[in-house]
């Protein structure tokens, strides 16, 4: 219990987020400045839980990711740091954190219009840093002057501190990052800071049993940190930090990038669509159509025009224009896909279709349902 | 304690093991006013959190912040049911140590409220945030152009030099080798603390206690040290304050962190008391001076690791590659034990309980054998201590093997250990002579019922009662034959 552990930190540093947040207008203002002499008070106390604790931060940024500060790289110029008053460990992780931020926010400049933020980028980087240093034994020469940080890292952990609302493009990266968090072990925490609370993270956070916090006193952002964020795995067993109740499940959509209620399954490659589509744009499996027109009709009126997208003209043109799929109904033989002759997948045996008339045709059919349960 | 030791090595995962520092019991027998003569250091605070558990670093973090004192009952909120016992004792640690203040207020009878001792949050939050003027964490010393400074490693030799001189002359002492001596006042301090004793004024001689000490890591060993080191300077008038919070200093201080060289100190700003410590911390290693009368000193990886669990002599100065750390023991299941060393302090501390066969340039043969067990057992060493010190230290090759220890090995090492323990003696009294079968199954009923019968003998009519029911049967006895009687 008692072992070192790893913290990653993505700053989301949105400029238009973080001064909407600063406004007076709102409950509890919050200016970068006050989070982040609160964010670096948490850093330290993470260092000072453990000598051999290690600690790296990253910066999101419009458009761009940076490692801000990682503790097993010693990357000071200044030497004139040390100072009587202060742990000099905590002094350079402060020091390089402010000094890195200002410079990438002096960097941006004044561009017409901003660039969505890096999250991805910065939770990729993270979770490749995580990888690099619990996997040591490659990189490093024996006998190196950084033997002493090469102790086992357990229990590594990533503190997302969110200011940003979803973007929706974003959700293929953001479900595989947590997939490759899920087989790293690594437990994603999540703070939203300022705005609403975002789908795709409330996900992260419980998909890798992580915490996810929504700031509701933002002028009490230290405390909420300590208490939620700091305890690092072991110990929550002992100590309960908050998780959601409710977690909203929702996905985006393959084609639009549109978080949708209601989509449709590829039943080959499980992507999702906000509609019936005849080829599916991922596997390029051909749907026969029958059941596209039954998958029509069966669509809630409210959806089936989602985001002013035209969904009329997509099902029935363009897929008769090549190879139309065997005029067979579902559920007699095995209708599969004709003329693909780019080594198209043909899932299903003929065994499956069966005579049941309701069961649907192997050759690739789309199922409406709840995407929760195929994500989880 | 070694045992205890491995035993947290091997069941980290388990929760609920953690182990106390040695240093917090002696913390808490501290009085309240010292301690918070203490907390007023930054410094100190932030070692003494790192030597807490984890548990209680978390409750102090969580009660940092908090301008107010919090009903316990809201704290005790966010513990799992699992976690309650942990957690009550995690507080009552944190109030001996006055760290948390169990405030019952009379007026209201309402649940008692928790509170960080004002002094330790105080100092605790600047140790956070860093400033203040109370120059707890060391005054570095000016550039020094015409001496320029050691490297790390030089640093390291030093302490591992020191250390191993110690142990050294500690595991030799017996044998009549003549080594180099350690300074009189760490041999004064091993007299002190038992490891060592001078038998009928001849030279010193190593006891039990210092066998089992030879095995204990070098963290333990170190500490327990230091230890000894303070119950001596409280009664050598020295200030406790000041000696502790220069330990702690040291541990907080900076070990070539920047461009691989190390700080120098400047000495100006210590008091006296802990001047005259320099003097003491050098013959043990923990901190390096270019001359006696210098006014800097530089801390070597034994200080700077004081409160970390990393290893305080990473690297042997004659082991070069730094197998030490990795282990370099491996015991087959024959008995047979390749040692890859060629550190004589590591050889000598095998000699203590393994037959030695050969020796080459980095490897040494031995056997474990019985007659080697019972030398080392006859020493004052346990089975347990033999089986973790070879645990601790097994060639990562063997570390591949489940259980790491062969099982007939260790088996065998705790027969031999029995064997010792056939024979137990015990105070009493021995009853024979009745006069009759029935007296004498009387008196033994008696006796029975109360539990005091610890052999008896039907055939020999007599039977053996401890001491404490002595009084008890003889009056039974008396009573019953109005005087006289077995005795």
């Amino acid at each position: 219990m008692d072992t070192a552990s790893h913290l990653s930190v993505i700053l989301d540093l949105s400029p238009t987020q973080w001064h909407l947040s600063s406004l007076p207008s709102n409950t509890h203002p919050l200016s970068v400045a006050s989070f982040l002499s609160q964010l670096l008070a948490f850093l330290n106390s993470h260092v000072a839980i453990k000598h051999e604790n290690s600690l790296a931060v990253f910066g999101a940024l419009p458009g761009k990711s940076v490692m801000l500060y990682a503790s097993t790289e010693t990357g000071s110029e200044s030497t004139e740091l040390a100072d009587s008053n202060t742990y000099l460990p905590f002094k350079l992780v402060d020091a390089t954190v402010v000094e890195r931020i200002m410079d990438e926010l002096d960097a941006l400049g004044d561009p017409e219009e901003e660039e969505p933020i890096a999250l991805v980028g910065a939770l990729t980087k993270s979770l490749c840093y995580i990888n690099r240093v619990m996997s040591p034994s490659t990189s490093s020469a024996p006998g190196g002057g950084t033997s002493e940080d090469q102790t086992t890292l357990t229990d590594p952990r990533i503190l997302i501190l969110s200011v940003s609302p979803d973007l929706s493009t974003s959700y293929i990266p953001i479900m595989n990052s947590i997939f490759s968090a899920q087989k790293l072990k690594v437990t994603i925490d999540v703070c939203k800071v300022y705005g609403e609370d975002t789908v795709f993270l409330q996900q992260a956070a419980h998909l890798t049993g992580g915490s996810y916090i929504y700031l509701e006193r933002r002028d009490a952002l230290l405390q909420y940190l300590i208490m939620s964020n700091l305890p690092p795995p072991p110990l929550r067993l002992l100590l309960s930090v908050p998780t959601q109740d409710k977690i909203d499940f929702r996905a985006a959509c393959f084609c639009h990038k549109n978080i949708i209620d209601v989509g449709f399954v590829c039943s080959v490659c499980l992507s999702i669509f906000c509609q019936p589509i005849p080829v599916c744009s991922t596997c390029r499996t051909k749907f026969p159509m029958k059941t596209l027109r039954r998958l029509n009709e069966a669509m809630p009126p409210g959806a089936r025009n989602p985001a002013g997208t035209p969904s009329r003209a997509t099902p029935a043109p363009t897929a008769s224009g090549r190879g139309t799929p065997a005029p067979g109904g579902p559920g007699r033989g095995a209708p599969v896909p004709s003329g693909s002759g780019r080594g198209t997948p043909t899932p299903g045996g003929p065994g499956r279709g069966g005579s049941n008339g309701s069961s649907r045709p192997p050759g690739g059919s789309s199922i409406t349902a709840g995407l929760a349960n195929n994500l989880r | 304690m070694s045992s205890t030791k491995a035993a947290k090595g091997r069941d980290a995962k388990t929760p609920a093991e953690h182990v106390p520092h040695p240093l917090l019991p002696f913390l808490q027998s501290q009085s309240q006013n010292t301690l918070t003569r203490l907390y007023q250091r930054p410094s100190a605070c932030l070692s003494i959190f790192r030597l807490l558990g984890p548990l209680e670093r978390q409750l102090v973090m969580n009660l940092l912040w908090l301008e107010s004192a919090i009903p316990s009952l809201t704290m005790a909120a966010w513990v799992t049911p699992e976690g309650k016992i942990l957690y009550d004792s995690s507080l009552l640690v944190l109030s001996r140590l006055h760290i948390v203040t169990n405030l019952l207020n009379p007026a209201t009878k309402q649940s008692p409220k928790l509170n960080l001792n004002t002094t330790f949050k105080t100092s605790f939050r600047q140790a956070i945030t860093g400033g203040g003027t109370s120059g707890s964490f060391g005054v570095p010393a000016a550039k020094d152009d015409k001496h320029p400074s050691s490297g790390v490693e030089a640093l390291d030799a030093f302490a591992v030099e020191r250390w191993e001189t110690i142990l050294h002359y500690m595991v030799s002492s017996g044998t009549g080798q003549v080594l180099a001596k350690p300074s009189a006042g760490v041999l004064y301090l091993l007299q002190r603390s038992r490891l060592m004793a001078t038998s009928h004024g001849s030279a010193l001689q190593i006891t039990s206690a210092g066998f089992q000490f030879l095995l204990h890591s070098p963290h333990d060993q170190l500490w327990q040290l230091l230890l000894q080191y303070l119950h001596m300077a409280e009664e050598r008038q020295m200030d406790l304050v000041e000696v502790l919070s220069f330990l702690f200093m040291l541990s907080t201080m900076d070990l070539g962190r920047v461009r691989n060289c190390n700080v120098e100190y400047s000495a100006e700003s210590l008091s006296d008391t802990q001047k005259a410590m320099l003097e003491d911390l050098r013959d043990y290693g923990l901190i390096w001076q270019r001359k006696a009368s210098s006014r800097r000193f530089s801390p070597t990886r034994l200080s700077t690791t004081l409160t970390s669990s990393l290893p305080p002599l990473p690297t042997s100065a004659s082991t070069g590659t730094g197998t030490q750390d990795q282990g370099f023991i491996v015991l087959e299941t024959n008995y047979r034990l390749y040692a890859y060393t060629d550190n004589p302090l590591q050889t000598a501390v095998l000699n203590l309980f393994a037959a030695l066969k050969y020796r080459f340039q980095n490897l040494v043969v031995g056997a474990v054998t019985r007659d080697s067990v019972r030398k080392a057992l006859a020493n004052g060493i346990t089975a347990d201590q033999i089986i973790s010190y070879l645990a601790a230290h097994a060639h990562p090759q063997m570390r591949k093997n489940n259980p790491l220890i062969p099982v007939t090995v260790q088996d065998q090492i705790r027969l031999w250990e029995l064997e010792r323990n056939r024979l137990k003696s015990e105070e009493g009294y021995l009853y024979t002579a009745f006069a009759s079968q029935a007296d004498y199954e009387y008196v033994l009923n008696y006796a029975k019922q109360l539990g005091v019968v610890v052999w008896e003998s039907p055939a020999k009519r007599c039977f053996f009662g401890s001491l404490e029911g002595h009084a008890n049967i003889r009056g039974f006895i008396e009573r019953r034959t109005g005087g006289g009687g077995g005795g």
